[in-house]
């Protein structure tokens, strides 16, 4: 760098060089020349401060780039031949022992889920970590402004769409309903169903506690064809819950509201774990209010292109945590995030 | 929602049957019950009773000593000679010949009943004794006032105990709100006593006074003028002025009707709004006429209903100030803001204990116009609840007749004017025609069109229907009845869900398509596992802090613009920086040598998919290790790569890098340290698996011995669909086996030196043979920095005949020319 003044110019040239000689190179920082520049500003006349100053400052950045340049350079470590299946003189890395391995608990349940809806003819597809309005509200009839968005604090970005609305971080599977009934139209005009299961992470603007959640597991699910009815939604639920806990259960429902079912439902199973006499599980109810479902709207149907006077069709939606929580007897929501290796190994 | 059972009681014209039942059938054809209170266990023991005597209690300046009659009911208590009971008493109001509420000794003051009961007991009171106590409103928990005792009005005799005589002995039966979001009909007491009807199968008939409601008879002697300018946002506005108003208390049955709910008492015009609210589900408003009058411009009240002007404020019943959001309902006098339009009235026209005259607003509001003022502002009312599902406009008239007829009984108002109704709504409720077979289909049932009328009926619909088909016209009160999908819905409903046949769907047998991304998901889980990683999950939203320590630009990452706190501030590019995350503290926790890892997906505001965000899914792997080692990591996690990818049938090779890489899934990478990888022979690059930058690995406390990758799992996808089965035929003959042992220059890479070996054997090996090349060793001697030493294994069998040792040994030596020429190789 060329400094206008000449003394700092000097100075600059000299402190270079020292810099070279010193094992210590963050030392140079200190010297007597750079200190002593500092200490001529308040003798020079008024107007040549700044300028000087500038330069001073400047210098010293330099040098800081300089000792940070070379503290970079020795904490560097050689290059290696990636080519290579080991290091040098090294014995060949070996792997961990299976016995330590593990899925998450979660994804491991998630897997379990999706194995019953394969069974049952069921496809799988996963729903977006980002999305935008009108997939999470627009394309499933929640007109702008209406009280059920109240019910879903949903997080969203600074950054905004073709409409200039902020991208949401979904709060529901259902993000992913539209795409999935499009993709799979062509099954209608063939005499078949649209059969699927929309697995996918989800987010509400929640507080964590021990038991909520802002990210958590859901598992939505469609199915639409000819002559589908309310019946056909509640046997296939209760079909999927006696697979999933191996054993007879009772179920009943209750009127709901979302805006893209009609009629929309509570859905509940007597307690798997007390035959429903009533545990710490369900609370002594002796029922488990598992999840949300419901004809799917005519609008929705519409919105994707399907002909609601032809085909009916049904959709649910549960959460994952809850079936992983009771079936292990896991007291605490948060460590499922956690990274905690303690709790993660427990389910090797 | 909060449901008075004895309430429903009033409108219901069968019996209801026992509470537990009535829940459950509630729950099951109207919506979830949240709760079920017991009102009457409060107040078990109180009763009613004449104070016989009063007077001033010696030793003390406020206490009285009281002798009440109970008509002898109570038990277990001490009584004079003429079955009077001693009671002191310390509230200002008492007197001989009230009628009051006395808690005998024994019984709990119910204020106190949920929370640190307190049971009372005959004591003495500046040495006189008092037998349990005479009660407030406060007391009884129906009200605030702790001023004085709750002086019972009406025709009550003492020895009533009071939860009969007020009705006390009820149940508070709370609905989920949400279920009514589309049934703001429901938000009343009415309301849910006619769909209560129809679900026991029961005929409902509204009262009167709301079916068919007579006009409000006008008066004279206030001049009130209304001017609605925002008829958009305010389809109809009703209001009438009523003068000669008397303050006062609400009789006591008022009184303990609203509490009963939830609603405190305050004066009887505000109690009666809040009664007519709480029965029919509509809001209303009232404003003290003089106040407004006094804020007008002219002789009269001058009503103006509008948006607010510019830096307009405006100060609430609730003592906010608040600068109202541009397109908020203003109701304001020709000057001035007196209220904020279906959310809360304005503090300079409170009814108060001096207000003579009055306004009664009874407006319609539109909802989504409430619901963004209620949001914008943070304010949460009982009217809003209501307005934001929409209240039916055409109800408006029988409300506010009611009010009147109220307002005339409780607090001696008089007609002062016309009835303003300044009306935009459409006046007709749409009917909808449907076929039976319509409904049955989505329902699964065989009604037929009589079964359907009479379910619709009975909760009031007008129903014409023939053998195929009905119409149906919803009541006045209904805003969820346009299309055939709502009749389906109330049928059912009504008809009773639980009793719907379960059948699964028929379908045929062909096989689901399954989503190979979601297949392979599962796959690598396993792999991993099984190799002794632990799959973590993280939070999808990272620090800008953690953004930072990796190098990866902030600018490049989606923001959240409500993030809970800064730890969940931006969405991550990938999951590698969060497992690097966790890696201290799992070390901490005493954890020596482990390896993480999470199948993520990534967002980058520069990688769009359409319309939405681009969604990369990535499988990011880290090994870390406190124990002190020689050798490099990067070859641990290169070998926990091949493990995978030999898993899923892919074959990699790796490269080193040779120029900046900017992007943000590689910047945490010690470019010297890692290498990019590809699918073998050329093919599409997948990741990137190395060390970590020295600033990356002191940021975040990694230990030295630290690796990971971070590969794209959809080119590995397309590279594992591609791999066909890797499987070779068994030769017969046995194999023969030699090592060759090559130094070469510290700068030719073993990649190039494997190369040349492989390529040599497939020149030139004998005919119908298979040949296998494994690395034994790589070493370098102390003393010899400049140069390495690499031993490979080669095998070599036939498919045809037995091999002999000096076919290999020439084979060998091919490999080592063929290695001295290309890479000075010197055989050892």
């Amino acid at each position: 760098m060329n400094y206008q003044n000449a003394q700092i110019s000097d100075v600059a040239a000299q402190l270079t060089e020292r810099l070279a000689g010193l094992d210590n190179k963050a030392d140079i920082l200190k010297a007597t020349e750079l200190r002593a520049l500092y200490a001529q500003i308040p003798t020079l006349p008024a107007e040549e401060r700044a300028a000087f100053g500038q330069e001073i400052n400047a210098l010293r950045q330099e040098l800081e780039a300089l000792v940070a340049g070379h503290q970079e350079q020795a904490e560097a470590l050689p290059a290696i031949d990636v080519t290579a299946p080991k290091d040098v003189n090294a014995v060949f890395p070996e792997l961990l022992p299976s016995t330590l391995g593990s899925k998450h608990p979660l994804t491991q349940e998630l897997e379990t889920v999706l194995d019953i809806f394969y069974r049952m003819g069921f496809s799988a597809v996963e729903s977006p970590e980002i999305d935008d309005d009108y997939h999470m509200f627009g394309s499933l009839n929640f007109p702008e402004d209406h009280p059920a968005r109240d019910d879903y604090d949903t997080f969203m970005t600074e950054q905004t769409d073709k409409n200039g609305k902020p991208f949401i971080a979904p709060a529901h599977t259902s993000t992913m309903q539209n795409r999935v009934l499009r993709r799979y139209i062509d099954n209608l005009q063939q005499g078949k169903p649209i059969a699927a299961v929309i697995p996918g992470r989800v987010f509400r603007n929640e507080d964590l506690d021990a038991r909520h959640e802002h990210t958590f597991y859901q598992l939505e699910g469609v199915y639409v064809n000819k002559g589908v009815h309310a019946g056909n939604l509640i046997a296939t639920l209760k079909t999927f819950l006696q697979a999933y806990y191996g054993k007879e259960l009772q179920v009943k429902t209750q009127p709901f509201y979302f805006p893209f079912t009609e009629p929309s439902f509570e859905f509940a199973l007597s307690c798997p774990f007390c035959d429903g006499k009533g545990c710490h599980i369900c609370s002594q109810a002796g029922w488990i209010e598992l999840l949300g479902c419901g004809m799917i709207h005519p609008n929705v149907l519409k919105e994707a292109g399907i002909d609601p006077e032809v085909y009916t069709g049904f959709a649910w939606g549960f959460g994952i945590e809850r079936l992983v929580m009771m079936k292990y007897g896991i007291e605490d929501v948060r460590h499922f995030e956690s990274g905690k290796l303690d709790f993660l190994r427990q389910f090797s | 929602m909060k449901v008075s059972v004895n309430w429903l009681r009033e409108y219901v014209s069968f019996e209801l049957p026992a509470t537990a039942e009535l829940v459950e059938r509630i729950g099951a054809q109207l919506g979830a019950v949240e709760e079920v209170i017991d009102v009457g266990t409060k107040y078990v023991g109180a009763v009613v009773v004449k104070v016989a005597e009063c007077e001033k209690l010696e030793n003390s300046d406020h206490l009285n000593l009281c002798f009440v009659d109970d008509d002898g009911v109570t038990q277990n208590v001490n009584r004079r000679e003429d079955g009077l009971v001693q009671v002191v008493c310390g509230a200002p109001n008492v007197k001989a010949g009230l009628m009051v509420v006395w808690l005998p000794p024994g019984v709990t003051v119910p204020s106190t009943y949920d929370h640190d009961p307190f049971v009372l007991e005959a004591r003495e009171l500046r040495g006189t004794v008092s037998n349990g106590m005479l009660a407030s409103p406060k007391e009884l928990a129906l009200g605030d006032s702790h001023e004085g005792l709750l002086l019972l009005d009406g025709d009550v005799t003492p020895g009533t105990s009071l939860t009969e005589a007020y009705k006390l002995d009820d149940h508070i039966i709370d609905i989920e709100n949400k279920m009514f979001t589309h049934r703001p009909d429901c938000f009343g007491q009415l309301g849910v006593a006619r769909e209560v009807a129809g679900i026991f199968g029961q005929q409902f008939t509204s009262p009167k006074w709301y079916a068919t409601p007579g006009a409000i008879t006008a008066g004279d002697g206030l001049s009130l003028t209304v001017k609605n300018e925002v008829s958009k946002d305010v389809p109809r506005f009703m209001a009438v002025a009523l003068k000669n108003v008397t303050i006062a208390p609400s009789p006591v049955w008022l009184q303990t009707q609203l509490s009963r709910v939830g609603v405190r008492p305050i004066n009887n015009v505000v109690d009666v709004t809040n009664y007519i609210m709480l029965l029919t589900g509509q809001p209303l408003h009232a404003y003290d006429y003089d106040k407004v009058a006094g804020l007008s411009g002219g002789d009269g009240a001058a009503i103006v209903v509008r948006y607010p002007a510019a830096d307009e404020q405006i100060e609430l019943l609730s003592g906010k100030t608040i600068k109202p959001r541009q397109e908020a309902i203003m109701i304001a006098t020709d000057k001035q803001a007196i209220g904020l339009g279906g959310v809360m009235g304005g503090g300079n026209t409170e009814v108060d204990q001096n207000t003579k005259n009055i306004i009664v607003e009874c407006a319609s509001f539109d909802m989504y116009s409430i619901r963004r003022t209620s949001m914008a502002h943070g304010l949460f009312t009982d009217a809003v609840t209501r307005f934001n599902k929409g209240q039916s406009p055409l109800q408006n008239p029988a409300v506010l007749s009611q009010a009147v007829t109220m307002l005339q009984e409780l607090a001696q108002a008089e007609v002062a004017g016309e009835v303003t109704d300044d009306n935009h709504a459409p006046s007709e409720q749409p009917s909808v025609k449907v076929d039976a077979d319509f409904v049955n289909q989505r329902l699964g049932l065989t009604l037929s069109t009589t079964d359907m009328a009479t379910l619709l009926s009975n909760v009031e619909f007008t129903v014409e229907h023939d053998e195929q088909s009905l119409t149906a016209q919803a009541p006045f009160w209904r805003t969820d009845i346009e299309i055939r999908e709502d009749i389906v819905e109330e049928v059912g409903r009504l008809y009773g869900f639980d009793k719907l046949p379960l059948e699964l769907p028929k379908r045929d047998i062909t096989p689901a398509p399954q989503d190979p991304l979601l297949q392979q998901k599962s796959k690598i889980r396993g792999s991993l596992a099984k190799a002794g990683a632990n799959e973590v999950l993280t939070y999808s939203f990272v620090h800008g802090n953690l953004l930072d320590k990796v190098g990866q630009p902030r600018d490049k990452a989606f923001k959240l613009s409500n993030a809970l706190s800064p730890d969940l501030q931006y969405y991550r590019f990938h999951a590698l920086p969060s497992l690097l995350d966790k890696v201290h503290p799992n070390s901490k926790a005493g954890h020596d040598t482990f390896a993480l890892f999470e199948l993520s997906k990534g967002h980058d505001t520069t990688a769009m998919n359409g319309d939405a965000p681009a969604e990369i899914e990535y499988v990011d792997f880290v090994y870390a290790s406190k124990t002190v080692r020689a050798d490099a990591a990067f070859y641990q996690a290169r070998r926990y790569l091949d493990a995978l990818a030999y898993d899923l049938g892919v074959s990699l090779s790796y490269a080193p890098i040779t120029k900046d890489l900017p992007l943000p899934a590689a910047a945490a990478y010690d470019q010297a340290r890692s290498a990019l990888v590809s699918v073998a022979n050329g093919g599409p690059l997948l990741g990137i698996v190395g060390e970590f930058k020295p600033g990356v690995t002191k940021q975040l406390k990694l230990p030295k011995y630290c690796a990971g990758f971070t590969v794209d799992q959809t080119e590995l996808l397309t590279a594992s669909s591609a791999t066909t089965s890797r499987y070779h035929e068994l030769p017969r003959f046995p194999k023969v086996e030699q090592d060759i042992c090559l130094k070469v220059a510290s700068t030719v890479l073993f990649g190039e030196l494997h190369g040349v070996v492989t390529q040599t054997l497939t020149d030139n090996k004998p005919e119908n043979t298979t040949f296998t090349v494994s690395p034994l060793d790589i070493y370098q001697r102390e003393e010899d920095p400049e140069h390495r030493q690499i031993t490979f294994r080669v095998g070599l069998a036939s498919f045809e005949r037995t091999l002999t040792d000096q076919e290999m040994t020439g084979l060998l030596q091919r490999v080592a020319d063929k290695a001295a020429e290309t890479c000075k190789a010197e055989r050892i």
